[in-house]
């Protein structure tokens, strides 16, 4: 078939990039992202894009700004593998009954990537982490 | 008649779709989802990647937002040059609905060949990003040649014919050295030949199963390439035809604009062997 013509060469080469990342990258992701300060300052570039957002920032009418910025801080360095436990609350308690809909959940997630590249973190670090927190769509959505 | 359509395309609409689509950027109703979720125009019109249809739906609307899109696309193949003005629209990312106009220019036989496609694909459930089985869509397309008369010297049926097709798409994050990778299935039924082109049914067989596939590693969020696969049947004996291949290349400059560039290897059409060429798709989105 014609089609292995161009799909062997470009799969192998897929292939040999994906292997040669795998066995250089040792780091954890959450040293990868930049650490703590890195994501101290990505989450308040990414507040700053919330606050600009009226249909977003309602949801933090009622929230003391500066602890929830060191609560999902926390998170993401505890799901990045970091030095730290996030003991907030569960995901579904967190959001439950706030009338958060897709279209609320996609612009925060844009807010989050925008932010990660504004601060520099490098392209694979944002992938790997928005892939760790896409799981938890499913539990913010749970009590809506 | 036929060369003021052509005029009209080049002309008036491509500069039309480029202003528009830049006049908005960065604009707001922009839809929420991420830049480059809603594919690009599949050249029968729906959200796809040029040759195929994906399961995700046209623009970056949301469950809450309403999107359309406006495409020209082209493809200078050795004998024959193909012409496709599309425009698509997404409701609430629950239903898209799109209507294309396909021209194929026979350069080397003479003529031209034009037919109509509305389609129809509709969300059954998940989400490209977060869902862990992806996004799955069922979609229609009622497919109309102008004139059927050359189809049916070649041995097809009829002059209009309907696709029924399910498709699954899913991005996986980090996938291919930490760059994020999209996967695209289709099972279609369809008796097209073509694509419809050629009329539908034929003296082989009846309708048939076929599958495509893709895929596309985001080598940053803005630019993906990959590869397109569409199995086609074979069931006119007067014109033999072959299986679709493509390599390709999108730009998303924002969110309004995209720029797809694309090789193509489309075997046997209308008896003239191994067509191949380029292929070029504008698409504007609001």
């Amino acid at each position: 078939m014609r089609f292995h013509r161009y799909a062997t060469p470009l799969l192998m080469t897929l292939w040999l990039t994906g292997c040669a990342t795998q066995h250089t990258d040792k780091a954890s992701l959450y040293t990868r992202l930049g650490g703590m300060q890195t994501i101290d300052s990505v989450v308040e570039n990414m507040l700053y894009r919330v606050a600009d957002d009226p249909e977003v920032v309602v949801f933090f009418a009622n929230t003391n700004i500066d602890h929830f910025a060191e609560a999902f801080a926390t998170q993401l360095c505890d799901i990045s593998d970091g030095p730290c436990q996030y003991e907030g609350p569960p995901m579904d308690r967190a959001h439950q009954h706030m009338g958060i809909n897709d279209a609320h959940f996609n612009r925060v997630v844009e807010y989050l990537a925008n932010a990660m590249a504004d601060e520099g973190v490098p392209l694979a670090a944002q992938n790997e982490l928005l892939g760790r927190l896409a799981p938890l769509y499913d539990d913010v959505m749970r009590l809506q | 008649m036929r060369i003021s359509t052509r005029q009209v395309i080049t002309k008036i609409m491509l500069p039309i779709i480029f202003a528009l689509g830049l006049a908005v950027s960065s604009q707001a109703f922009a839809g929420s989802r991420l830049i480059g979720t809603g594919g690009v125009g599949a050249i029968e019109g729906a959200a796809g990647g040029g040759l195929s249809p994906w399961a995700l739906l046209s623009s970056t609307a949301s469950g809450q937002e309403v999107g359309s899109t406006a495409t020209v696309s082209r493809a200078w193949l050795d004998d024959y040059r193909l012409t496709v003005e599309a425009a698509s629209a997404n409701i609430y990312d629950r239903v898209e609905v799109s209507v294309a106009r396909q021209t194929l220019d026979l350069d080397t036989l003479g003529g031209e060949l034009e037919q109509t496609i509305v389609g129809t694909k509709v969300r059954l459930f998940g989400d490209l990003l977060y869902h862990p089985w992806g996004i799955w869509s069922a979609g229609i397309q009622h497919k109309n040649l102008a004139d059927d008369s050359i189809p049916k010297a070649l041995g097809a049926n009829h002059g209009q014919g309907n696709d029924v097709y399910l498709s699954a798409s899913k991005l996986i994050f980090s996938a291919v050295a930490g760059r994020n990778l999209l996967l695209n299935a289709t099972l279609r039924n369809t008796d097209a030949n073509q694509g419809g082109l050629l009329g539908f049914g034929g003296n082989n067989r009846g309708r048939d199963w076929v599958a495509e596939g893709s895929f596309g590693v985001f080598m940053t969020p803005k630019w993906v390439v990959g590869m397109e696969y569409r199995q086609k049947p074979d069931r006119l004996s007067a014109a033999q035809e072959d299986d679709w291949q493509s390599l390709y290349s999108a730009y998303f400059f924002n969110k309004h604009v995209s720029l797809t560039a694309a090789w193509l290897s489309l075997g046997d059409i209308a008896g003239l062997a191994s067509q191949k060429g380029a292929y070029a798709s504008l698409q504007a989105t609001f």
